[in-house]
């Protein structure tokens, strides 16, 4: 197999007497999505937070392609490529759609300090952000404000500024959460997609879309990782069944 | 044209209409209020970059006012003896050059807002308010206790600095001076707020956590609008000195923050010319209530609180209101 | 000995300051809301216990009044305007609260006129003690230390041991559960609110009485409480007690000691100003080595 693009190694944190995840270990390679699945308050969220820099882990380590970047900051996350969408919609309300795209593309080539030149007309950021507002199926949105966005075009928005930040590695943290049926099935075909441009961590309640989209899976139970594996080893796991898909069986 | 293009130049062509109309009737004291106004505009207009595009609620810019006024006063009061400023670790010398005093305040004030903002970035809500609060007070009482110029008393100087080809005694020609870098910093303003940095600066107000999820780290941003802020609000002080010419330690007081603040949002907060607009009402509220009453700053707090309660969007915001109800009514 | 005088002034310094800082830091701590007409509550209270005194020849009554009077225009400003701003961004409480400012400096002004007013202690209050070590020391700043010390103790008290105090508790952790409680929330703001406008009262009264009593009193003493809560942690009892002490005893033993240390290497009246000059920065200075170290102040829960 080809080396991981992500690789946590031993990663532990803790907040006082609660240990919110426990000596995690997972891969990402190129190529897949790999689903993390568990119950509420198993520790995703926190996971996700110390892989893109937002809080600091007790222990561990973390590697993305090759390079250790446990001592980076977010913002130095992001620019290697390290794209990230919110649980809830996150977005710049007062621009428009292609100023938020635009924002993402500036953020990426690292060349926020000009002063000078119109950004509206600088077609270094027009271009890029229109051709990823096109990938995400935004189309004709582009002087919308984002804060007059149905959700499903909201989520939208955030794939086309992820892949904005030319992104060696997404890491989508419920992306169907507050989706109808008919857009779910919709934003399922998009990630499916996507997964030719970088691969997806993908942290995700909904197991329909988990089990059409994940490669491989991992369950997260109380912070530790139980078991990893396909969808096919997932649903046969006998510990995986007790502790979390038990509940919907 | 959009709308809000249309307002800003109304705003602007008022204010040189006034001091035209003014000086033509032979009326000298209105010129020179009209000058105050395009001075004070102009310090809020600086405050309008840190507050309005970049959510940055300083409650000390009365600092960065009270360098530029004191740089002013300083170079100007040693080119009247002849002495240096300094000898070491150069030897700097008085000036009574506008040119070369100006980029002088703004340096002093950009170094001091560094500093200042370095410090108060390292919060944000309610803390950089009182931080910032905090550190202008600092500035207020070292300035009330060095002696050297002035102290209390504050620093006179008795000649107003010059201006290549133009005679800064004439009250209209000093407001042409005024006029012109205030029409500069809003053209400053403008370009900056639309190019990629003022995109990233606008962003972090909104949504920190996805700018820096796009890689854009908020506190370099921010820092960098604190500086430019300061250093417009000093070109003012220093203008406010010369206009004067006098300067004291109530430029760098509590109420001096607060009435800079009080400018940006008595127009409208993050509205270009919004500060001008409030700057302009408030000279025109103590010129036409202070006769009438010695208590009209009563009156000024409660309409601020008017405002602040029911048109959170400030007079430019209430204008536009009424114009779209005019034109749909 | 003198080291000993200087260290008993810091302590009553302060003691006022954390009167002032724990009003503050309470309404923050609950509401969310920054004040900054508290040193206009500050004011009244010193007016109310001036003119009572005045009138009534009872320094007592006077201080009866001076609580009476700020908690009343607490309660009033509170129910009339503050309560509007709970829901609003801290710009616009600025701003309302600074407009909150003039409004009360003028009409102030307006009654009492611009010359200042000074109070009489009673004679039970007045002249020196003499300490043990023979320190001789004002009566009347001891007994400004020990009211600080009991509110301390009693703010203590009332946050620990009474229903309000877990109401109040219950408010800063979580709003929408004290409603859901069925605590009537409007009401326990403004009882909140005046309980913090009283602290400021009875300070304004106790500072008027070594003092004087005269319009503007109020913001630089708010100013330096906001350095308090900026070094305590906001929403902190504890942090306001330990910042105020901290305050005020930088700031009374730098402006005894440094210019004396100056004196050491510079002419003795270049050391006076330049020493005295440091010595008012000495407490921002004091701020900025905390926003360094400790950003969210030293008792302060959130990073």
């Amino acid at each position: 197999m080809a080396d991981p693009i992500l690789s946590i190694r031993g990663l532990k944190k803790s907040f006082g007497a609660l240990t919110a995840t426990d000596d995690v270990s997972l891969d990402l390679f190129p190529g897949e999505i790999h689903a993390l699945i568990g119950p509420n308050g198993a520790g995703k969220s926190t996971l996700i937070k110390q892989i893109v820099g937002e809080i600091r882990p007790n222990e561990g380590t973390i590697r993305f392609e090759g390079q250790v970047i446990d001592r980076l900051d977010a913002a130095a996350r992001a620019r290697l490529g390290l794209a990230r969408s919110f649980q809830v919609s996150s977005v710049i309300p007062d621009f428009t759609v292609l100023q938020n795209v635009m924002l993402a593309v500036a953020g990426a080539d690292g060349h926020v300090f000009r002063f000078h030149r119109p950004a509206l007309s600088d077609r270094t950021l027009t271009e890029p952000a229109r051709f990823h507002i096109a990938h995400a199926g935004l189309s004709g949105r582009e002087g919308t404000r984002a804060s007059v966005l149905s959700h499903g075009e909201r989520r939208k928005l955030e794939i086309a500024m992820a892949l904005a930040l030319r992104p060696r590695a997404f890491l989508l943290d419920e992306p169907m959460a507050g989706m109808g049926l008919e857009g779910a099935k919709q934003l399922t075909a998009i990630l499916s997609d996507l997964r030719s441009e970088a691969p997806i961590l993908l942290v995700e309640h909904d197991m329909d879309a988990v089990f059409a989209l994940a490669d491989r899976i991992s369950v997260l139970v109380y912070g530790r990782i139980i078991a990893t594996g396909s969808v096919a080893e997932i649903r046969a796991n006998p510990e995986v069944r007790r502790s979390y898909l038990g509940e919907e069986a | 044209m959009n709308r809000d293009l249309i307002v800003n130049l109304v705003i602007f062509a008022l204010l040189v209409a006034v001091a035209l109309g003014a000086h033509v009737a032979g009326q000298g004291f209105t010129v020179t209020l009209a000058t105050k106004a395009a001075i004070l505009g102009l310090a809020g207009v600086g405050l309008n970059l840190a507050l309005g595009y970049g959510g940055l609620v300083s409650f000390g810019h009365a600092a960065f006012f009270g360098i530029g006024g004191y740089v002013t006063g300083i170079f100007a009061s040693h080119a009247a003896n002849g002495d240096p400023i300094l000898t070491l670790p150069f030897t700097l010398m008085g000036s009574n050059e506008m040119l070369g005093i100006w980029p002088m305040a703004m340096l002093a004030a950009a170094l001091a807002a560094l500093l200042i903002g370095a410090l108060s970035l390292r919060t944000s809500g309610v803390y950089f308010i009182m931080v910032t609060l905090a550190f202008a007070q600092m500035i207020y009482y070292f300035a009330i206790s060095w002696p050297r110029y002035g102290g209390e008393d504050g620093l006179s100087f008795y000649v107003r600095n010059s201006f290549p080809g133009l005679n800064t005694f004439d009250p209209i020609q000093y407001f042409a001076i005024c006029a012109g870098l205030l029409a500069l910093a809003l053209l400053f303003t403008a370009v900056v707020t639309q190019s990629r940095f003022g995109l990233a600066l606008q962003a972090t107000r909104q949504n920190e956590q996805r700018s820096t999820a796009v890689g854009i780290r908020a506190t370099p941003v921010r820092l960098t609008a604190f500086v430019l802020s300061a250093m417009i609000t000093a070109l003012a002080g220093a203008l406010y000195a010369d206009l004067n010419r006098f300067v004291s330690p109530s430029m760098f007081s509590w109420h001096m923050s607060g009435e800079i603040m009080v400018f940006v949002i008595l127009g409208g907060v993050g509205r270009l010319c919004g500060p001008v607009a409030g700057a302009a009402v408030f000279i025109l509220l103590e010129h036409l209530l202070g006769p009438v009453s010695d208590h009209w700053q009563a009156l000024l707090g409660l309409m601020l609180l008017a405002i602040v309660l029911f048109a959170p969007g400030g007079l430019i915001g209430l204008t536009l209101k009424a114009l779209r109800r005019t034109e749909h009514g | 000995m003198l080291l000993a005088e200087q260290v008993l002034n810091g302590l009553q310094y302060g003691m006022m300051l954390f009167l002032m800082a724990a009003g503050l830091t309470l309404v923050f701590g609950v509401m969310g809301l920054i004040n900054l007409a508290h040193g206009s509550l500050y004011m009244i209270g010193a007016f109310a216990c001036a003119t009572v005194a005045a009138w009534t020849g009872s320094f007592w009554l006077g201080l009866a009044a001076s609580l009476a009077a700020a908690a009343a225009a607490g309660a009033l400003v509170e129910m009339a305007v503050i309560r509007r701003l709970y829901p609003r961004d801290h710009l616009d409480q600025v701003l309302a609260t600074f407009a909150l400012i003039l409004v009360f400096s003028e009409g102030t002004r307006w009654i009492f006129g611009d010359f200042p007013l000074y109070l009489k202690l009673p004679p039970a209050l007045s002249g020196a003690v003499t300490l043990p070590g023979g320190l001789q020391y004002p009566l009347f700043r001891l007994v400004i230390i020990a009211v600080g010390a009991a509110v301390a103790l009693g703010l203590w008290l009332l946050i620990t041991r009474t229903r309000l105090g877990i109401r109040i508790r219950a408010g800063e952790a979580d709003r929408e559960m004290i409603g859901a409680l069925g605590v009537d929330i409007a009401r326990l703001y403004t009882i909140v609110f005046a309980l913090g406008a009283a602290l400021a009262g009875l300070a304004g009264a106790l500072v008027g009485s070594i003092q004087s009593v005269q319009v503007g009193m109020g913001e630089p003493v708010l100013i330096l409480a906001f350095v308090v809560i900026v070094i305590g942690g906001i929403g902190s009892i504890k942090g306001a007690l330990v910042g105020a002490l901290l305050v005020g005893m930088t700031d009374t033993l730098g402006k005894a000691v440094i210019p004396g240390l100056f004196a050491r290497f510079m002419e003795a009246s270049d050391a006076n100003t330049s020493g005295s000059a440091v010595a008012s920065m000495l407490i921002y200075i004091l701020m900025a080595a905390v926003l360094l170290v400790r950003p969210q102040g030293l008792f302060g829960a959130r990073a």
